[in-house]
Parts: structure tokens; sequence; C-alpha cells
């Protein structure tokens, strides 16, 4: 069996290049996590998709003690679906797939899911602790509203981890010198069923209002602005403590804010 | 002595700066196994100057190397410039001579150019080792160095020879005993911002065109501490900045950044960075005293190189130190190699390097103009002399019709006592000048 | 921050903005140590004038407040100091601290 780690070789700012590029610290968390949940005897993966300058990073990794590392010659601008298409056929049978939530660049946070899905396992994602344990881990999984979600983790799945998990160890200098001659295999990245055409900055879009009525420029921007009218969303009641404590509760419930 | 085919690598290189690389590169063109290990992510991540190189000691090392450096701008024009309160007075000259092959001075970011000499070290065979900081020595009983310690777990490494380009704040070179005390008047600190403008409105400002750069070094307009200014040119940016002596500017109580504001709003220097963006602010100690503050450059087992072995030269015209530091890098990468290969690394064995260096523009520079910092950072030069050189210009040239034009003898006599200056002062300070600069 | 606007209204900008266009990757573990009983006796506070990085504060009480994360690696505050020990100055751990860009 295997454990793997999915790198991202991102460069942070845009009028930089190679020498800036890195991985994110979620990455590093991803990576330290399959380093610490691989059993004995089991392999431990680095797997990046990206250019050449890539490989710098699974050096890096390499130093830190993987079995293997493997880069997918790929465009840096290939979908979360083409990226997770051509992991996924790079590590199939893996028992445990980490990632960081989301990358620095893009940031969707999509590949982790879809990589799931083509490799038919489970998944935990965005994960804000993790505890391993002998034959299963325990995971916790941040959600809305400030709640939390704990998880066993028992089979086969991807995992995807925030930034702030686990610290990468620090590779030694042995290690370092190593991975200098270490070997990356190279595979040719694949297309997937679904692919993003073009991305760019979101932007609202334009919407057509009709002319404020009224005589006068004040008249004008309070029809546009509703303001000085009363609307129906406020409403001032004076009540004892008790009573309005009751009244907001029941105020929530019918609003659907409680359950 | 252990034998040396058990060492991890023949020549250990401590900091791939231009020494250290260029140390490393001489090593491995002769033979010798060598590992560069170099603190930052990439060589030139720390590393800062006010921008001017000048690679010719490269036609060695790196044959043609103009045609891959990673240059800025070509120097075609230099000017010393004196400020005082509000005049200026520039002596400039332009050589087009100088934006052809083979060159003189460029301007280029430290973060691109020693990157890409690392990259030189790695091609002649030196393995480079980056975000690895060495904190300290590895010595035998006898105390002969051995290799060096690393931040990194199992981070020992030993080997026959270790060169310390460490840089000026130079651990090692501490740790090795090669320097007597650490006087803080032997130092300024270099503070620099890099100013974002279009190239053409640069090109435009600075009476250049293409890949043709300008040099700018000032006398004054320091805020009263003692030190320097400089405007250089890159393609899209200009790297303006201050060189400031150490202790007094502790003892000014001035900011160096409020140093570098002051600057900036001179009405000489204003119009050439209106409108600029400040794209990079940085800093960098250099060693300034030259000559008489370097230390001990070899022990058994050990040689020092570039600004760990103050080979910066600061002489008021001439402010060079990546030229130094790669020509002394190159010395003791050889001199390195010759003493593994006679299986002799004691001190003695290594003193060829000195002896390349004192053969060398490396020296003989220092030597020859070493009472030239002093006299440039002295408290007169610094204080008094721009002030009196610019108003002596200014009279000289302003016409007081209808007053007939006064004798330039009876302009300095009075500018000079203005000034507070005596005539013997000026005449030991000339004659220093003159002796000094040969 | 006080700028001489002799010439132009130069817009100069705030230390913050200033340092805030370097890069640096902070590590946890603090390569600068202030021994803040040495700094107590000291009155002339030569690093709180001289260092680029404005990283050393006096406090009210006499102390010196110091931090480590925006720091050039320069050594200015070792040089300058006069006390002795009362600065402990190493490099950052490899990969670390300041990155420079356009230097």
């Amino acid at each position: 069996m295997t454990v793997v780690a999915c790198l991202k070789w991102v460069i942070p700012r845009v009028d930089d290049d190679d020498r800036f590029a890195g991985i994110s610290a979620a990455d590093q968390s991803a990576l330290e996590f399959a380093l610490l949940s691989a059993r004995p005897g089991e392999d431990v993966v680095a797997v990046s998709a990206g250019p050449l300058g890539a490989e710098r990073a699974l050096r890096d990794a390499v130093a830190c003690g993987l079995s293997r590392a493997i880069r997918i010659d790929l465009d840096p601008r290939a979908s979360s679906s083409a990226v997770a298409s051509s992991i996924a056929s790079a590590v199939a049978g893996a028992r445990l797939v980490w990632c960081g939530d989301y990358s620095l660049d893009r940031g969707t946070g999509s590949m982790p899911g879809f990589l799931a899905a083509r490799l038919g396992i489970g998944q935990a994602l965005g994960l804000i602790d993790v505890t391993i344990g002998d034959d299963s881990m325990s995971v916790v999984r941040r959600l809305d509203g400030a709640r939390r979600e704990i998880m066993r983790v028992t089979g086969p799945a991807v995992l995807s981890v925030e930034g702030s998990t686990a610290r990468l160890r620090r590779a030694s200098l042995r290690g370092v010198l190593a991975a200098d001659n270490a070997i990356i295999d190279v595979i040719a990245g694949m297309s997937s069923p679904i692919d993003a055409v073009d991305e760019k900055p979101y932007r609202p879009r334009a919407r057509a209002l009709a002319a404020p009525s009224g005589t006068s420029a004040l008249d004008r921007v309070r029809s546009l602005t509703d303001a000085g009218t009363a609307t129906q969303r406020s409403e001032t009641v004076v009540l004892d403590p008790p009573e309005a404590a009751a009244r907001i509760v029941g105020a929530l419930r019918d609003w659907g804010y409680l359950g | 002595m252990n034998r040396p085919d058990a060492n991890d690598a023949d020549v250990i290189v401590v900091g791939a700066g231009p020494a250290g690389s260029c140390a490393a590169i001489a090593a491995a063109r002769a033979g010798r196994r060598v590992i560069l290990i170099e603190r930052g992510p990439f060589p030139g991540s720390k590393n800062m100057y006010g921008g001017v190189v000048y690679p010719r000691i490269l036609d060695e090392l790196v044959p043609r190397w103009w045609e891959t450096a990673p240059v800025q701008r070509w120097v075609v024009r230099r000017s010393t410039m004196i400020l005082s309160e509000t005049g200026a007075l520039s002596v400039d000259y332009r050589s087009n001579a100088w934006g052809q092959p083979p060159y003189n001075g460029a301007t280029a970011y430290r973060p691109d150019f020693d990157e890409w000499l690392s990259r030189q070290a790695v091609a002649a065979g030196a393995q480079l080792v980056t975000s690895t900081t060495v904190t300290g020595l590895l010595r035998d009983a006898s105390g002969r160095v051995v290799g060096v310690r690393t931040d990194r777990p199992d981070g020992d490494l030993t080997a026959s020879v270790v060169i310390a380009c460490d840089g000026v704040n130079s651990f090692l070179a501490k740790e090795a005993g090669l320097y007597s005390a650490t006087d803080p008047s032997n130092f300024t600190l270099g503070v620099k911002e890099t100013l974002a403008l279009p190239k053409h409105v640069i090109d435009e400002r600075f009476g250049v065109r293409d890949d043709q750069g300008v040099d700018i070094e000032i006398l004054g307009g320091t805020s009263g501490v003692n030190g320097g200014g400089f405007v250089y040119t890159n393609l899209d940016t200009i790297a303006l900045g201050v060189v400031l002596k150490l202790p007094k500017l502790a003892a000014q109580k001035k900011r160096p950044e409020e140093i570098i504001a002051t600057l900036k709003a001179h009405p000489a220097i204003a119009p050439l960075i209106e409108g600029a963006e400040v794209k990079e602010y940085s800093a960098h100690v250099i060693p300034e005293a030259g000559y008489s503050m370097m230390p001990t450059m070899v022990t058994d087992g050990m040689v020092v190189a570039g600004d760990a072995a103050a080979l910066c030269l600061a002489a008021g015209i001439w402010l060079e130190g990546v030229n130094f530091a790669m020509a002394s890098g190159m010395c003791a990468g050889e001199a390195a190699a010759a003493a593994v290969a006679r299986n002799d690394v004691s001190a003695k064995g290594l003193a060829p390097y000195t002896d390349k260096l004192n053969a060398t523009f490396v020296l003989r520079d220092h030597k020859k103009l070493r009472k030239v910092p002093g006299l440039v950072l002295s408290d007169r030069v610094q204080q008094r002399y721009p002030a009196f050189v610019t108003s002596v210009v200014e009279r000289v040239f302003r016409v007081d019709n209808p007053q007939p034009k006064p004798g330039l003898r009876r302009i300095v006599r009075q500018e000079r006592k203005r000034a507070g200056i005596k005539l013997s002062e000026l005449i030991r300070d000339g004659w220093t000048g003159l002796r000094g600069f040969g | 921050m006080t700028a001489i606007d002799r010439d132009t209204n130069w817009p100069e900008i705030s230390f913050e903005e200033r340092i805030g266009t370097a890069e640096f990757r902070i590590h946890e573990r603090a390569h600068i140590v202030v021994d803040g009983d040495t700094c107590r006796g000291c009155s002339t506070r030569e690093c709180v004038v001289a260092c680029p990085a404005n990283l050393f504060v006096p406090t009210s009480d006499g102390g010196i407040l110091f931090n480590y994360e925006n720091c050039f690696e320069c050594g200015t505050c070792y040089l300058v100091c006069n006390k002795e020990g009362a600065i402990s100055w190493s490099y950052p751990e490899g990969g670390f601290g300041i990155v420079f860009h356009r230097t």
C-alpha cells in the first residue's frame, strides 16, 4: 500500500519567477501527515502536477524521507479536474492521499474532491485537526457557523488539511544532499471529462435600473436608497427582560436560525 | 589527520554570494569535490548592495559572461555629486564605449546576479545546498578546521578546507579567531529604496536609451551623518540609497529612512524620482574601513573571502565590493584546490591564497587606497567641504552685475573661512587625498 | 516620520508600508534575543535609532521591546550596541527570514 502527498508548485506573486516558488503551508502539512500516517513497510509518494520547476519541491520532499516522487507534466493552468484525473491514474490503489485544502493561486479547493471521485474512495476535506491512531484516524472538519464535525477514517480516503495543522519536519543534511540525485518519475498529464476553458476574476454583472422618480435630487436619491422610509425588517417593542428574551428566541425560530 | 577521501567533500564553501560561487567554480574546475552551502532559499536572496557590479574579473571564470549575466543596464554615465543644503555640484562623465563589450560597470539585482553565478558553480560540478545555515566550525584536537556544523538534523559536514564567504557578519571568521575585535566605526549601514518608474521615463530623465545606465555617487545629503548617497538606474526601477557610518548614525538620533526621505526631497534629486513608487526597501551592513580592518585571511583548514574578509572598497569615487568578492573567491578556490592536491591544508599550505591577493588588484587597490576611506568619512570632508565647495562654485557662476566678477582666490579664501576650514587642514587633507588616490 | 518637504510635496509612505515592500519568511524561533535587564541601564539606545527595520522600541519602564520578524539580518543592532551581551544575534533558520527580490 502507499500513502500519497499531493503538492502544488506555486509562484505566489504575479511578477515573480521560479526562485520564489514553493508549496503552501497546507501542502507542507499534507506532506508531514503523509510521512506520519504511513505504516511500517508502506511507501510514501509525493506527486506534483506542474512544470519542470516543480521538481525542486519534489526534491525537497524527497529529502524529508519519501520513497518516490512523481511529476505529472501538466500545464500549470490545467483544471482541477484534469489534475485530479492525472494524479488518480498515477496513484491508483493508494490507501491515503493527503492534499492541502486549497492552492495558493487558484484556490477553489476542488481538486481533492475530484480526486476522491476518480479514485472511488472516501473523502474528508478541509481538516483542521488530525489524530493518527493504529487502525484509524480521528479528524476534525470545519463547518459553517463555527461548528465542527469529528470523523473517523478507517478505509482508503482523500484527506485535505489546512495549513496550520502540522509543521513539516526539517530535512536532514544527508537527505538534502542525497535528494539532489534522486530520480523524479515524470509522466504525461491526462485530459479530463470536465475542463476549465477560461478563468477570470469575478465581476458582478451590470444591472439595468429604472430612472428614479421624484422631482428633486433629494427625492430621487431617497427613492433609490429607501433612505428614511420605514421597512418591514425592523420592529421596536418595549418588554420586560424575560419577555424580550422569549420574543427574540421566538423570532429567531420563526426566521429559521434555530433548529 | 583524517583521510581526505573519507571527508564529505574536499572543499566546503559557506555562502553562495559572489565570493562563494567563484570559490566553488575555481575549486570544482580544479577537480575537487565541492559543496556550496547557502542559508537563503536561493543564492542572492539575502544579498543587497548599492547596485553596480564590475564583472571583468569573470573573463577568466565565465568567458563571455555578458551574454548570459542578468544585467539591468550597462553604465555609460558616471557622476560624482556634491550636495549642500540646496545646491549640487556634479562631475559627470559619459562614454558610450562602456555600453559595448567587454563593458565596464553594470547595474544588476543581486538576487538575479548571485543566483546566475551560483548556477555557473553548479555547472562546474559543485553541489549547491540551499536553506541551510552554517552554525559553527568543526575542529580537530589541534584546532584545525575540519568542517562545518549546520542547522539541519544530522547536519555536520567534513572537508579538507572550509572557505568562509559568509558575509560581513562572518561568524565563522570570528569563531576561528581571525578578527581581533569588532569596532563599529569600521562599518556603515547601507539602506536603499528600489523605486519603480516606467523605462521610458528613466531613459528621459537620465539621458540614456536602450540598456544604457547611470551611476551617481553622492557626497553630502545624508542629514549630517557621515556617509554618502547613490542613485543607480535599473531597467524600470531606480536604486536610491544612503550609506551611513554606524556610530554617527546612532549618535545623531536620525532614523535611516528619514535620511533617505531627506535625500529624496533634495532639489537635485527630487525631479529624478518624482512619481516613483517604493517597490522594495532594503538594508545591509558594509565593511567600510578597508585595509585597516581586514582579518587574518588564512588559518589551518580555512580561508576567508569577500565581505567576510572585509574586501570591500569604499574610497569615495570608487565603491566596489562584488568584484573584490569574486576575485578573492576565485583566488581562495584555486589555493584551496591546490592545497588539497598537495595534501597540505595547514595555514602554510593555504598561504598562496594571501600571496595571490597581494599580487592582484584585490589587496593592491586596498593597500594603495588604505587612507582614503578614513578621509572620505572624516568630519571635515563630510560636514564642511560640501558646503565650501558648492558655495565657491555658486559664486563663480553667479553673475552679480553691475558688480564686477570677484577673483577666484578671494572667493576661495572667504568661503573657506565661512565654512570654518583652516588652510593648514585643507592642505593636509588635499595632500592625503592626492597621496591616497595615488 | 518626518520627511522634509523642501522642493516637492513628496508623498512619504508609512513605515508599515515601507517594511511591507520586503518579503519576510517568518520562523517561530526568534533569532534576536535582547537582555531586558541590561537594556534598562542603557541611556543611549543606539539600536532604537539605527535599526533600519525599526525592530527596537523603548518601553515606558525603561526596557526595550524588540521583534525579530521583519529583520533584514544586517547586524547593525549588535554592532552599534555598546552593552556587552545585551543583544544576542544569530541568523534565522536556513530558508527563513528576509528574501530580497530587487536589491
